[in-house]
C-alpha cells in the first residue's frame, strides 16, 4: 500500500512538524464568484469548509475599490461605510458585464449604476471606468474578476499555508462560450487553473452528498431521487433538473437567463423615483452620490420586505429632492411581476427539457440571494405543487460548497466515510450549430446533451460549382442565426464542383472530456471513397471581444455564394 | 436468409449491431436472446437498392463511437438482463458513468474513457426511454434485420465497404491529428481531474 498522500495540517501553527504543508496535497478550492457577493471553500479533509477573511466573514462583496494606484476588493478592504461603494470609486456587479458587448440589454441596464458605463451601441465591450480623484480610470470585467480572484487565492493560501494553483469556479448557466473564454482569461491572470461549473449543477452535487449520506447512515432508501434546483442571485437566475441517486449528480436540464436581484433593484428604483434615469444621465459627481443613496435605501426596502409586508422610506436626495414612501409588498411584487414571470417560464421550461412532472420531483431546493423573497418561495411551491421547499442547504453557500466537493473529486482524494464517492454528470446549457439555410441556427449538438459528446451532421451547397462554405458557429437557442451568440467561423474550401445539393459536408462537433469544443469539418462527393478536402479541426471559440458584427460583414461581403443547407431527403 | 454476402461496419452507426460476430455466423446464441430469424427482414435488394434519399436521415447520425469497445448488446454493456427494470437501468448507469466518466479516469487515458463513457451513455439514453427501447428490443429480436434498420435509419449508404474504408481513413488521420497534438501537449489527452492528480503526484 502506498502511503497516503493525504494528511490533515494541524490547527496549531507551533509545531516544527509543519515541513508537511510543502508536501500538503493539492486539492482545488472552490470559488463562487457572485454579482454582489463572493466565497471561497476547500475540502478540509472531512467536510466543506468555507474561508473567512480578516473581518471573520464567509460570505464578501463582490466589488474593487479604486482609491490609489492599486485597486482592492471586497474581500480584503473594508469600507468605512455603504456610501463609501457608490462614491463612483467602487466597481461592482461585473459578473453581468463580462463577455458582453455594449448593444447587450444587460449592458444597457448596467449605466444606473454608479460608476461609468459607457456604450457606442455598436457591438464593441463597453467602457467601464471608476471616478478616482476626479478622473475617469478605465478598468475591464476581466480586471475586476481577476482582483477578487487573487484576493480570495492570497486569502486562502495564508490560511491553508499551501500554494493554490487549481480552482472550481461557478458560472451561471446562461453564460456564453465566449464568456466562459473571459472568465477563463480572469482566472489567468490571477495564476489558476479553472474548471468552471454552472451554479445550480455545484448545488445539485451537493445534494447528491446528502442524499449519498442519508443512505450510509441508513435514513434514506438509495432509490434516484429528482431535484429541482433553483438558483437565483443579483445577476442570475438558474434552474437545474438533477437525477440524482447512488452518489451521482446526473444533471437532466438546465435553463438560465440574466436576471435577478439587480432587476428587482432598478425596477425598485425606477418605481420609487419614476425620472430618476433622466436626472441621473448627466454624471456629475453629485448625481452619483444620490443615485448610490437611492441605491442603498431601495435595496434595504426590499430585504425588509422579505420578512414584513411593507416598509417605510425616507431620504434625502439633496438638492431639496426628498423622497417619503411606504412600500408594500404588493407593490414590490407587481412592479417586478414581469422578473418574477420569466423565473416561472424557466422553471417550467427546465421541467419540459428534463421531461419530468411534478409528480417526479423529490425535492425543490431553492439557494441565492434571491430565495429568501417570499414571491420566489410561493411560485416554486406553486409549480412544483409542494407544500414546503427542501431544506437543509444553506442558500448563500451551497453553489460555493458544491464547487469545493468537486474540487476534491477531481483531485483524487479519497474519503474514508464515502462523502466523496460522487460524481457530477453535465450537460450542455446551450445548443452549439452552424448557420445553414438561409439565415437560420442549425443545431449539432442539442441544448442538454450530455458530455462530454460529439455529434454530426451533413450539409450541402446552395451553388452549383460552389468550392467553398462558410461555416459560422453560433451558441444558444434561437432560431435566427445572428440572434445567437456567435463563437467563431471558417472556411471550408476545394468542395469538388458538382451541381448544388450534391457535395456533402458534414459538420462535427466534439466537446470533450475538459469542456474543449472542436469543430471538424470535411467535404465529400457521393460514392467518394476519401474526403476530397483535407479536414478542418477548428477550436471554438475563435472570436475575440465578441465582435458580433463579424457574421454580419461576412454575410454583407459574400452574401449567398458560400453558404450551406442541411441534406433533405429527395422526392 | 440471402443476405449473407452483406458486410457490415457497424462501428458508425447509432445503433451499432449488436453481437455482429454472432450474426455474421447467422446464429443467435445467447440464451436470453430471441431465436426468431429475421422474421421481417425485407428482400436484400430493396434495402440495398442505391438511395440518396437515405442520406438524409444519415443527416441525424448522432454520436461517432469507437468500434474497439463495442461488444455485445446494450444490455450487456450495461450488465443487466434484457427484462431489466428502468430502475436496474438507471443504476446500472450510475455505476457505470462512476467508473467510465472522464472526471474520474486515470492520468492519460481521459480519451479512452470518454469514448467508453459515451458508449455507456448512448445505452442508457436508448434503454431508459420505452419508445427507443422497444425499438431496440425489436431491431434485436430481428436479429439480422437490426442491420438493415439500424442503416436504413442511421446510416444508410449501399457501399458499405467503400463507407467504411474512408471511414477508417477518416479515423486514421483524426487519431493523427490527436496524437499530433498531444505530442504537443500531452496534457491535452487528460481530463482536469487526471491533471490535478498527476500534478499531486509530481508534487508527492
Amino acid at each position: 500500500m502506498a502511503e497516503p498522500i493525504y494528511t490533515v495540517a494541524s490547527d496549531s501553527e507551533t509545531t516544527g512538524e509543519e515541513k508537511t504543508t510543502s508536501t500538503f496535497p493539492e486539492i482545488a478550492v472552490g470559488i463562487d464568484i457572485g454579482t454582489s457577493q463572493c466565497s471561497i471553500a476547500v475540502w478540509n479533509g472531512s467536510q466543506v469548509e468555507l474561508l473567512k477573511n480578516t473581518r471573520n466573514q464567509k460570505i464578501m462583496r463582490s466589488y474593487v475599490t479604486f482609491k490609489d494606484e492599486t485597486p482592492s476588493g471586497g474581500v480584503s478592504n473594508e469600507l468605512s461605510h455603504e456610501y463609501d461603494m457608490l462614491s463612483g470609486a467602487a466597481i461592482f456587479n461585473m459578473k453581468r458585464l463580462i463577455g458582453r458587448v455594449d448593444t447587450d440589454p444587460v449592458v444597457r441596464a448596467s449605466k444606473s449604476l454608479p460608476f461609468l458605463v459607457q456604450t457606442l451601441d455598436i457591438g464593441v465591450r463597453p467602457f467601464v471606468a471608476a471616478l478616482v480623484n476626479n478622473v475617469w480610470r478605465s478598468t475591464t470585467p476581466e480586471e475586476v474578476l481577476a482582483i477578487f480572484i487573487v484576493e480570495l487565492k492570497v486569502m486562502a493560501e495564508y490560511q491553508l499555508k499551501r500554494p493554490i494553483r487549481n480552482v472550481v469556479l461557478t458560472i451561471p448557466v446562461s453564460f456564453s462560450r465566449f464568456q466562459l473564454t473571459r472568465v477563463e482569461r480572469a482566472c489567468a491572470m490571477a495564476g489558476l487553473q479553472v474548471r468552471l461549473m454552472p451554479e445550480p449543477t455545484a448545488v445539485a452535487l451537493l445534494y447528491a452528498q446528502q442524499q449519498q449520506q442519508a443512505v450510509h447512515e441508513g435514513m434514506g432508501s438509495g432509490s434516484e431521487k429528482i431535484a429541482l434546483i433553483f438558483n437565483m442571485g443579483a445577476g442570475y437566475c438558474d434552474v437545474a433538473v438533477s437525477a440524482v441517486g447512488g452518489g451521482v449528480s446526473q444533471i437532466r436540464a438546465l435553463a438560465g437567463s440574466p436576471i435577478g436581484g439587480e432587476d428587482l433593484l432598478q425596477n425598485t428604483m425606477k418605481y420609487l423615483l419614476p425620472n430618476s434615469e433622466s436626472i441621473f444621465s448627466h454624471r456629475g459627481i453629485d448625481e452619483i452620490r444620490r443615485m448610490g443613496l437611492l441605491r442603498v435605501v431601495t435595496q434595504d426596502a426590499i430585504h425588509k420586505l422579505s420578512y414584513q409586508s411593507s416598509v417605510q422610506i425616507d431620504v434625502n436626495l439633496g438638492n431639496g429632492s426628498k423622497l417619503r414612501k411606504v412600500l408594500s409588498r404588493e407593490e414590490f411584487e407587481m412592479v417586478n411581476s414581469k422578473v418574477f414571470e420569466k423565473c416561472e417560464n424557466l422553471i417550467k421550461q427546465c421541467l419540459h427539457d428534463a421531461r419530468v412532472g411534478t409528480e417526479d420531483l423529490s425535492d425543490v431546493v431553492v439557494v441565492g440571494g434571491c430565495s429568501y423573497i417570499p414571491k420566489i418561495r410561493n411560485l416554486l411551491m406553486e409549480i412544483s405543487k409542494k407544500k414546503a421547499l427542501h431544506e437543509g442547504i444553506d442558500p448563500l453557500e451551497a453553489a460555493v460548497s458544491g464547487a469545493a466537493l468537486e474540487g476534491a473529486i477531481a483531485s483524487g482524494i479519497g474519503d474514508p466515510f464515502g462523502s466523496l464517492d460522487l460524481l457530477s454528470i453535465q450537460v450542455t446549457p446551450l445548443a452549439i450549430g452552424i448557420r445553414a439555410d438561409g439565415n437560420s441556427f442549425i443545431p449539432i449538438i442539442p441544448k442538454n446533451t450530455t458530455m462530454p459528446a460529439r455529434k454530426e451532421l451533413v450539409f450541402t451547397t446552395v451553388q452549383d460549382n460552389q468550392s467553398e462554405a462558410l461555416i459560422v458557429v453560433y451558441e444558444g437557442e434561437e432560431t435566427r442565426a445572428e440572434e445567437n451568440h456567435l463563437l467563431g467561423y471558417f472556411k471550408i474550401i476545394g468542395i469538388p464542383p458538382a451541381p448544388k445539393g450534391i457535395p456533402e459536408i458534414t459538420i462535427c462537433m466534439d466537446i470533450d472530456s475538459s469542456n474543449m469544443l472542436r469543430v471538424l469539418a470535411w467535404a465529400t462527393l457521393p460514392g467518394g471513397q476519401h474526403p476530397a478536402t483535407p479536414y478542418m479541426e477548428v477550436k471554438m471559440p475563435t472570436v475575440d471581444d465578441g465582435h458580433g458584427w463579424c457574421a454580419e460583414a461576412l454575410h454583407g461581403k459574400y452574401g449567398a455564394t458560400m453558404e450551406l443547407v442541411t441534406l433533405r431527403k429527395k422526392g | 436468409m440471402q443476405c449473407s454476402d452483406f458486410t457490415f461496419s457497424g462501428s458508425d452507426s447509432r445503433f451499432y449491431i449488436p453481437s455482429n460476430p454472432k450474426i455474421t455466423g447467422r446464429r443467435p446464441i445467447s440464451g436470453r436472446r430471441s431465436l426468431v430469424f429475421f422474421p421481417n427482414a425485407p428482400p436484400c435488394n430493396s434495402t440495398r437498392s442505391p438511395s440518396i434519399s437515405i442520406r438524409a436521415k444519415a443527416a441525424l447520425n448522432e454520436g461517432i463511437v469507437s468500434s474497439e469497445v463495442a461488444e455485445g448488446s446494450f444490455y450487456d454493456l450495461l450488465g443487466i438482463s434484457q427484462s431489466g427494470s428502468l430502475e436496474e437501468i438507471k443504476r446500472a448507469y450510475k455505476q457505470l458513468a462512476r467508473k467510465f466518466h472522464p472526471d474520474v479516469s486515470p492520468p492519460g487515458r481521459a480519451e479512452e474513457y470518454t469514448k467508453r463513457f459515451i458508449r455507456v451513455q448512448e445505452a442508457y439514453e436508448t434503454l431508459s426511454d420505452p419508445r427507443r427501447r422497444a425499438l431496440y428490443d425489436r431491431d434485436m429480436v430481428g436479429g439480422l434485420q437490426v442491420a438493415f434498420s439500424a442503416r436504413r435509419r442511421y446510416d444508410a449508404d449501399e457501399e458499405v465497404p467503400g463507407r467504411s474504408g474512408w471511414k477508417n481513413c477518416w479515423q486514421a488521420q483524426i487519431s493523427e491529428l490527436k496524437r499530433r497534438s498531444m505530442d504537443k501537449d500531452s496534457r491535452q489527452n487528460m481530463s482536469w481531474g487526471a491533471r490535478m492528480r498527476r500534478q499531486m503526484n509530481e508534487q508527492v
